[in-house]
């Protein structure tokens, strides 16, 4: 698959004696939302943060556009401007308004003009609806507040993809659905996502493939519908079941909540 | 009724007016230490900090030894150490050896001397032994605001240099306020030791004053209240910039 926006491919990394993960291998596509999802401790979050080197990888590879991320004579961080990271606690800099948050990136990466950053920003606050928050800073905001936020700072980069790393999972459940209805906006508008979540509304409403993993291992893969109906594996039919008991009533509700915008 | 004989003859309460002019130059020798070494510490102490918060094994192993030499030895041990390096090395030197180290130097600004050997060995040891002590207090902020932002800064493509720029450094200095107002306000107490090398300091004009007058209670008084007040105006304005340069929401 040559058209791959992002390709992972073969990657193992470990901490000390610990294997995280154990040789993930797949490709994402132009547009293409894919949904990680698997138990707690299974390698969801290190998996991102080696897609983007933040923590690299021991072995394997990751391209973007065909660029080798290890490879000594790529830029990493001009690589990185262009994989958007969206993370489970924000990350917001707490010192700055939602705005310069937002327009940070646009001037001091991408060498935009103060102005210009500024207004991109603003695009960015009024994509996820946050335009009137724009003069508050982080902790003058509720957290579905800042996590929208976070996705207009992914956004303003222009990037190729975005990692979502349990976006909603820090979130009071009153406050899911905002910051859910934006990733499902952006991926109707055709967003690159990899998005690490239990919201299995969201994956059965916009995911592409959904991807399950446990103990670093891809376990099995396959669309929404696969899932929902009829999962392989023993691991994921117990995982699926066990995210509905917990989950189950809230789950209803929010898609429903989906449906009707979706 | 007692009769209007005092009970102390001899009680002077002032007896040191006399002497403003030499309380009023050591005063301001004593503010200029301070300044000086204040913030070439800061300036000293935020390098330190950086390198051994983010410096890697080598930078962050040096900065630790630095500081932990500096906090654990007597700063007036330091200040002679400084002081008679020159002293020493002349002693070792050989008539037809190399020229002699001078230690006779000033610098004078409108007959006023700004430097000289001994003023500048007091600066040096009080800078580089504060910025030990202010280097902890923003590594401290440092480590408090926590690696996402860290992580957050690095994914949008930021190099550690434009991290620490943009997004450490700023907030660790409005974080660090509270805690480094603590050596803000030892320091002009440490300037004391300028003394020891016959630095006409506050505190040494206050020795001299005694020695010639023997009004020892209200001249260390008056010294006393002196420093109190310049470090109550350091306090207070430390205080001010803390409460206007609050994050908001924080």
């Amino acid at each position: 698959m040559s058209d791959a926006v992002l390709r992972v491919e073969n990657i193992w990394k470990s901490f000390g004696e610990l294997e995280v993960l154990k040789g993930i291998s797949f490709d994402v596509a132009e547009s293409e939302v894919k949904v990680i999802f698997g138990p707690s401790g299974s390698g969801k979050s290190t998996l991102l943060r080696c897609i983007n080197y933040l923590d690299p990888p021991d072995k394997g590879d990751v391209y973007l556009r065909g660029v080798r991320l290890g490879d000594p004579d790529t830029d990493i961080n001009k690589v990185r401007a262009r994989i958007g990271m969206v993370f489970q606690h924000f990350n917001l800099f707490t010192h700055l308004k939602a705005i310069d948050n937002v327009a940070i990136g646009p001037q001091k990466v991408l060498g935009l003009s103060k102005e210009e950053a500024r207004e991109r920003a603003m695009d960015a606050l009024r994509h996820v609806k946050m335009e009137k928050w724009a003069e508050h800073y982080p902790a003058q905001l509720s957290g579905g507040q800042q996590q929208r936020v976070g996705i207009a700072r992914a956004l303003a980069m222009s990037p190729d993809v975005i990692l979502f790393d349990e976006p909603t999972s820090a979130l009071d459940p009153e406050l899911i659905g905002e910051v859910l209805q934006v990733m499902l906006d952006l991926a109707q508008e055709g967003t690159t996502m990899i998005v690490v979540t239990h919201e299995m509304g969201f994956a059965k409403s916009v995911a592409d493939e959904m991807i399950f993993i446990d103990k670093g291992v891809i376990v099995e893969r396959g669309t929404p519908h696969h899932f929902f109906t009829s999962p392989e594996s023993e691991r994921a039919q117990q995982f699926l079941h066990k995210l509905e008991e917990l989950y189950g009533q809230s789950e209803e509700k929010r898609n429903t909540l989906v449906d009707r915008d979706a | 009724m007692m009769g209007a004989e005092p009970a102390f003859p001899n009680f002077n309460p002032l007896g040191i007016e006399e002497w403003l002019g030499e309380l009023a130059a050591g005063f301001a020798m004593t503010v200029y230490l301070y300044f000086v070494a204040l913030i070439g510490g800061f300036v000293l102490g935020l390098g330190l900090a950086l390198a051994r918060q983010y410096g890697g094994r080598v930078l962050s192993r040096i900065a630790t030894a630095y500081i932990e030499v500096i906090r654990g030895t007597p700063l007036l041990a330091q200040l002679f150490l400084i002081y008679f390096v020159p002293y020493s090395l002349n002693a070792w030197f050989t008539p037809d050896g190399p020229p002699l180290l001078d230690v006779t130097w000033s610098v004078r600004i409108f007959g006023v001397t700004v430097l000289n050997h001994a003023i500048f060995s007091t600066l040096l040891s009080l800078g580089l032994n504060s910025a030990a002590y202010q280097a902890e207090y923003m590594r401290g902020a440092m480590a408090s605001i926590g690696s996402g932002q860290m992580l957050a800064a690095q994914s949008l493509g930021f190099t550690k240099r434009e991290t620490l720029r943009y997004i450490i450094i700023p907030q660790s200095f409005r974080r660090m306020i509270p805690s480094w107002s603590n050596e803000a306000s030892y320091l002009p107490k440490y300037t004391v030791v300028a003394t020891f090398v016959a630095v006409e300091d506050l505190f040494g004009m206050a020795k001299l004053i005694v020695s010639r007058t023997f009004l020892a209670l209200q001249t260390y008084v008056f010294v006393g209240a002196l420093y109190l007040a310049l470090i109550s105006v350091i306090a207070k304005a430390l205080d001010v910039i803390y409460e206007r340069t609050k994050i908001p929401g924080l």
